[in-house]
């Protein structure tokens, strides 16, 4: 009978409508919150083991439980095929610490793309063979274009495009554009039973 | 219900697993479970360095001998086969007029060699063929050492850097845009270095580690 069953999809899709593929090395998973709706393509690595080990000065007077969350990721989020995503580290109060990485919503990660960045806002496309340096902040309805190199500590505002090694601003996303950062279609075209795109 | 066989090598007993490469491990390494061992000679890792998941060491052209206190990153390649020709000719012309000594005991012709303090970023590859990268570099994201490369000590490579295959870069080197070159003045490897101890402090807790299945 068990030739009858189904076959196993390429994509475990959750209750929440995220779409992870088998292959994808998610390391650390219960430090790694997902919103829903995102697509973690087959290659990926997510590094959920790095969590921050000194506590902030309130959390810790509070006596409140320490948040691992070491990576979170908001919803229809896309990371391409071979693209890793590790929390920044740094030295605090004498002792090597790991950081939170966190991510909007609509955030697509290109393909072989490394990014260490601190926070990255909404509506953010990264393009592929980017690297994202440690502690980098990204705002939203930013375009970084591919092969770009984001030094660490740099700060991105909103609307902007960037490109080069290492990057600088080259241009600002127009009154328009605001639309093509949108993720859900390209969120159905993936899966188990991906929709065709729409032309 | 029978149970289902996995299609990858190793995990199931009854497929031949290909051989262990020979390795030398420290008592105080941190090496990942995931990590990838292979090649034919031998792998030696030394004291208090720390080994990320699904980082590859392959030693099939030579012996990779990685010094103290380094940190290899997730997806590092060491020893990766070199991608041209030119520049595996280029080592042996290296190898047959200089011979540094760099080379391990047991004859290795083209390995890999790293020094103390040297951290290999995500992706980074490092090509074989008697390439040495010297104490307290960083060898950034993504980046390419090329056979028979020497790189000097407390070199920064910047993200996606090549180095050529045979090239030598002198000591405190910053490699950056493409392809320029500076020199760092900054004199912190000191502090770099503390740093990093620092560091690896921390990894060595939070990574569980398991030399045991290397051995």
């Amino acid at each position: 009978m068990s030739s009858r069953r189904a076959p196993r999809g390429e994509y475990i899709e959750t209750d929440t409508g995220n779409k992870v593929a088998r292959k994808a090395t998610l390391v650390g998973t219960q430090n790694i919150m997902l919103g829903g709706k995102t697509v973690i393509q087959p290659e990926v690595m997510i590094r959920g083991d790095l969590i921050r080990t000194a506590q902030a000065p309130s959390q810790a007077a509070a006596g409140a439980a320490p948040n691992n969350t070491a990576v979170s990721i908001g919803r229809y989020c896309f990371l391409s095929r071979g693209c890793c995503l590790r929390p920044p580290g740094r030295p605090y109060k004498g002792a090597f610490t790991f950081m939170p990485l966190r991510i909007g919503d609509h955030v697509f990660v290109g393909a072989s793309t490394v990014v260490q960045a601190a926070t990255i806002g909404s509506h953010v496309h990264i393009g592929s063979k980017v690297v994202v340096g440690e502690f980098a902040i990204i705002k939203d309805y930013v375009r970084i274009l591919d092969g770009t190199i984001v030094p660490p500590h740099m700060v991105i505002p909103s609307f902007s495009i960037v490109a080069g090694q290492p990057a600088r601003l080259i241009g600002e996303v127009p009154e328009g554009g605001i639309d093509a950062f949108e993720l859900r279609d390209l969120y159905k075209t993936v899966g188990n039973n991906p929709h065709p795109a729409p032309v | 219900m029978s149970k289902r066989h996995s299609l990858h090598p190793g995990s199931s007993s009854n497929t031949a697993a290909p051989p262990k490469p020979p390795v030398h491990l420290s008592s105080s390494l941190t090496i990942a479970d995931s990590t990838l061992l292979a090649g034919t000679h031998t792998i030696s890792l030394h004291g208090e360095t720390v080994i990320h998941p699904r980082a590859r060491i392959e030693s099939h052209l030579g012996r990779v001998s990685v010094g103290r206190k380094c940190i290899v990153h997730e997806r590092a390649v060491l020893g990766a086969a070199p991608v041209s020709s030119s520049s595996a000719a280029a080592a042996v012309v290296r190898r047959g007029g200089g011979g540094d000594g760099a080379s391990g005991g047991d004859g290795a012709p083209a390995g890999v060699t790293l020094a103390d303090y040297v951290t290999v970023e995500v992706a980074a590859v490092i090509e074989a063929g008697e390439t040495v990268v010297g104490e307290g570099t960083v060898v950034g994201v993504g980046s390419r050492v090329g056979a028979g490369a020497v790189i000097g000590k407390h070199c920064t490579l910047t993200p996606h850097s090549e180095i050529a295959a045979g090239e030598v870069v002198p000591d405190s080197t910053v490699v950056y845009a493409n392809g320029m070159r500076r020199t760092d003045k900054r004199g912190v490897a000191e502090l770099k270095n503390k740093t990093m101890a620092r560091q690896i402090d921390m990894l060595r807790r939070m990574i569980p580690s398991n030399p045991a299945k290397f051995a």
